[in-house]
């Protein structure tokens, strides 16, 4: 049960500066309950986290860990059983906020039986859009995510990854300021998922702020410029990407055509002014290593992680 | 079919002078009422008391900061489009291939015997008609948005700038247009159903000598008799609900197709009916015992007499000829001669009596409509003296005029009530009232759309088929209600009854707590507590209430007023549902 100071006004700090921050949760947290009201999960602990301005953000956690849920009550999909959630300075169930946000869910919710254009014309009014405006954007959408051929099948008949891309198209649909991906890569071929990190990219380019989560580590190490590490519903890890995959005292060396004996001389250099030569190919995906790490000392010892990355 | 006095009041009549307009208000006050305790019971909770207040306020505040302004046509347009192409896409219109199956099972089963094949046909259109509507009404709306959150498409729709109103109203409008469609298919199905069902021809059997009269030929299990005028043309007798128009052309006498089966009468009822006994004395009428209760009797060949009181007559609406019903009956004390029908006596006067037509003798027609004529150019007295007379000019200058009937047979009785004689002038087009008819459906299939609707706002699919059924049921036997808020005397409110019960004290013995001022207190709260109760039943439709079918199967005008009112009854449930669905859409975790 939330306490009234929930409802006291936000501090200033905030207003003095709306446009820095999109997304602002403040200690909170989801409980499930069941019809009669008896906790089922307890979803999410206490989350703070600020998506700012123009970045692309990453939430990432095993499975069941909440960043759906985290999502939904942005979304003002969920209400808080605990804290708040402010998106663009607003309450998350304030509806006029929808205008400037794009969603895309984590399996495709559209209606089975309209065709790609019906789709996001459908979405199109949604925005109280004009006739003429809508036929643009479909048009641009439809062509942007490569499904010109299909534009008129009823989406029962798409397969995965196609109804992953009118997915994205519908949640670009009203040129969104704040896009919500949950797990955008997922059912996408590897020509795909080039795209979608083009595009996340290219709109994060454009000025827009992308919140995003995703399993797929690699993509998030491409794409994002901070991450929020969730599991079991506890914020573990929440920093810039750069500089929590950066291991303070490990120098990587990455060099193409070195002979034998020029690597034997480097590891010489290295061992004469007292270093050691851990490991010397080609390097793995760190995220991964770094999200593995995270996720077997959290099993170990619940709570917060001592920080590593600078916010 | 019986009309009821209450089918004639105008809608202003009903609007003000019975009290509609002052009834939905303090049914509005109460649920508000209602439902904001429920609310704040609900998010006290939930919130805990201040912050479930607020809450509370929020949301009514916001419905009228925000939500109702800031609606959008083109969202609800929106919403409701996909609302008929999901219909549609769910292969709805199956329903019609039910509905001309089942015509055709109707085509044979229906009894061609009967005495008005017409209402027959007529009644079993619309009944089936209503009937399957009104289950279409109540499928479509219940599982929509049910199937909307099972699937989660509910997620990309609540994640853009869409109001709950509007999706409340686009459901409801799409339901509501898809309905049409269906509805106006069957309508035009039916037409032609009844239509050619009705249709038949008939030769001519036999000509009498005169060659003015003669009978049809028997076809269609019914034959006619018939009457020309000097100019050879005429119709014949009433059988079976119509008449045929018969010509006489050059020798050949030619009988035109079925008449008068599918009218629409406008009746023009008189404003009251009061009786006068045997002697002369005003009385109530007499009761004959187990017969119908709601005519009374005059006794033959006394002073007993029935008085209708016309007002307002507008003679505009009838040239040489006032057309004019008769549906009284008969009662017997003795059945010496059963086949001589029992005779009355039928004259106009003036309000103050000065001036009258003569006595016209007729025949009561049993169990049927006599249909009668009086001229207004006509025999008559002023103050006892015999006179030409003009109807509208000395009988009823100013539209007010009495129909005064007698009964003439000794020991016999004729029985009335007020709506057994109207005037009739030109009847209104039939196919009118048919659609009249089928707007009353619609507005039927409306309030179960908008019920289902709004009980899929917070049930799931299944269960909201079940509580609109509930509530239509209720509705239906809402007179349950009304007997038990009447028959208070009896036992007493639900306190008193409460009281009663565990202390076995019977419903004769009054109550007695040896406290006055609790049991008055208990008989107030009591009363009220009835009061709202009664009030609050008029929050459930009532259908037998909207059902008006008979008025197109016995071919008389669906009044415009009355629609007027069911029009009125089907918005206020519409706004009551909106307003019920806002709170539930608002307030409704849509992911959990
Ligand atoms: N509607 C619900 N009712 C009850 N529990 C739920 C509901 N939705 C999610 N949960 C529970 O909340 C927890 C977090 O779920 P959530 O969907 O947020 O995880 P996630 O991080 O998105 O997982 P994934 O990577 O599999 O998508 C899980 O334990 C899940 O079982
Ligand atoms: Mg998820």
């Amino acid at each position: 049960m939330s306490t009234s100071t929930d409802l006291e006004p936000r501090p200033a700090s905030f207003d003095n500066d709306p446009t820095k921050t999109i997304v602002e949760t403040r200690n909170l947290g989801k409980v499930y309950r069941d019809f009669w009201g008896r906790k089922k999960v307890q979803a999410l602990k206490s989350l703070d986290l600020e998506v700012r301005r123009g970045e692309i953000f990453g939430l990432l956690g095993p499975n069941g860990s909440g960043k759906s849920t985290t999502i939904k009550l942005m979304l003002g999909l969920l209400f808080p059983t605990q804290g708040r959630v402010f998106v663009f300075g607003k309450e998350a169930t304030d509806v006029s906020k929808n205008e400037r946000i794009g969603y895309l869910p984590e399996e495709s919710y559209l209606y089975k039986f309209l065709n790609a254009e019906e789709t996001l014309d459908f979405y199109g009014r949604l925005f109280d859009m004009p006739a003429d405006v809508r036929r643009q954007r479909i048009e641009n959408l439809i062509k942007m995510v490569k499904l010109e051929h299909a534009r008129r099948r009823q989406l029962k008949e798409y397969s995965k990854g196609m109804t992953r891309r009118i997915g994205l198209a519908q949640a670009l649909i009203n040129e969104p300021e704040f896009l919500v991906l949950d797990e955008p890569t997922t059912g996408l071929d590897p020509l795909g998922t080039r795209d979608m990190k083009d595009l996340i990219l290219r709109l994060r380019d454009e000025g827009k702020t992308i919140l995003m989560c995703s399993h797929q580590l690699a993509d998030v190490q491409d794409v994002c410029d901070r991450v929020a590490i969730l599991h079991q519903g506890e914020l573990k890890e929440l920093g810039r990407v750069d500089s929590l995959l950066k291991i303070q005292d490990l120098t990587e060396i990455h060099a193409s055509g070195l002979t034998d004996d020029a690597k034997r001389q480097i590891r010489e250099i290295i061992e004469k002014s007292g270093g050691k030569v851990d490991r010397m190919d080609n390097p793995t995906t760190t995220m991964e290593d770094l999200f593995l790490e995270i996720v077997k000392e959290s099993e170990q010892r619940p709570g917060r992680r001592g920080g590593r990355g600078g916010n | 079919m019986r009309l009821n006095p209450d089918h004639f009041w105008t809608y202003s009549e009903w609007l003000f002078q019975h009290n509609a307009l002052r009834d939905g208000a303090i049914l509005s006050v109460i649920l508000a009422l209602l439902g904001f305790v429920v609310g704040y019971i609900i998010s006290v909770v939930k919130h805990g008391p201040s912050e479930g207040f607020l809450r509370v306020s929020q949301i009514i505040g916001q419905l009228f900061t925000v939500d109702l302004p800031k609606m959008s046509f083109r969202r609800i347009f929106a919403v409701a489009k996909l609302a008929v192409k999901e219909s549609i896409r769910k292969k709805i219109l199956v329903l019609i291939a039910i509905f001309i199956v089942a015509m055709m099972f109707a085509g044979w089963y229906l009894d061609p015997n009967a005495d008005y094949p017409a209402r027959l046909y007529l009644s079993f259109v619309l009944t089936a008609t209503n009937y399957l509507v009104l289950l279409l009404g109540l499928f479509i709306s219940c599982f929509s948005i049910p199937a909307d959150i099972k699937s989660r498409t509910i997620y990309t729709i609540t994640t853009k700038p869409v109001r709950p109103l509007e999706i409340f109203l686009g459901r409801v409008f799409g339901f509501a247009a898809i309905g049409t469609l269906i509805l106006g298919i069957m309508g035009l199905l039916s037409y032609i159903f009844v239509v050619r069902g009705l249709d038949h021809d008939h030769g001519v059997e036999s000509i009498d000598p005169s060659g003015r009269s003669g009978e049809t030929s028997f076809d269609n299990r019914h034959r006619h008799t018939y009457t020309l005028n000097s100019e050879g043309r005429g119709t014949t007798n009433e059988v079976k609900g119509h008449r045929h128009i018969v010509t006489k052309v050059g020798d050949k006498v030619v009988v035109g197709g079925p008449i008068d089966d599918l009218t629409a009468r406008i009746p023009i009822y008189a404003k009251g009916l009061s009786f006068t006994g045997r002697d002369g004395e005003i009385n109530e009428g007499y009761n004959v015992g187990y017969m119908s209760e709601y005519q009374k009797y005059i006794e033959g060949d006394s002073l007993s007499r029935a008085v209708w009181r016309f007002e307002g007559v507008d003679k505009s609406l009838f040239k040489d000829v006032m057309l004019y019903d008769l549906t009284i009956s008969a009662f017997r004390t003795y059945k010496g001669d059963i086949v001589t029908p029992v005779g009355g006596l039928i004259h106009f006067r003036s309000i103050d009596g000065k001036v009258k037509s003569e006595d016209e003798p007729f025949k009561v027609k049993e169990f049927q409509v006599d249909r009668r004529s009086v001229r207004t150019k006509l025999k008559g007295f002023i103050e006892d003296r015999p006179a030409d007379l003009d109807f509208f000019k000395d009988i009823a200058p100013d539209g007010n005029f009495e129909v005064v009937i007698r009964c003439q047979d000794r020991g016999q009785y004729l029985g009335m009530a007020a709506a057994d004689i109207y005037l009739r002038p030109a009847d209104l087009q039939f196919w009118w009232n048919f659609v009249k008819g089928y707007i009353s459906i619609w507005l039927q299939m409306f309030i179960v759309i908008c019920f289902g609707v709004m009980f899929s706002t917070f049930l799931s699919g299944p269960v909201a088929v079940i509580a609109t059924v509930a509530a239509l049921v209720l509705g239906f036997f809402g007179f349950f209600v009304d007997d038990l808020v009447e028959t208070t005397s009896k036992g007493g409110g639900p306190i008193e009854s409460l009281i009663r019960l565990p202390t076995q004290m019977g419903s004769q013995i009054d109550l007695d707590l040896g406290n006055e001022a609790l049991q008055t207190g208990i008989l107030m709260v009591d009363r009220g507590i009835l009061a709202a109760v009664s009030q609050l039943r008029n929050a459930v439709p009532n259908f037998s209430q909207l059902d008006t079918a008979n008025f197109v199967a016995y071919g008389y005008n669906l009044f415009g007023g009355l629609l007027a009112r069911h029009l009125t009854i089907a918005f206020g449930y519409f706004v009551l549902t909106a307003l019920v669905s806002y709170f539930f859409l608002k307030t409704r975790e849509m992911a959990a």
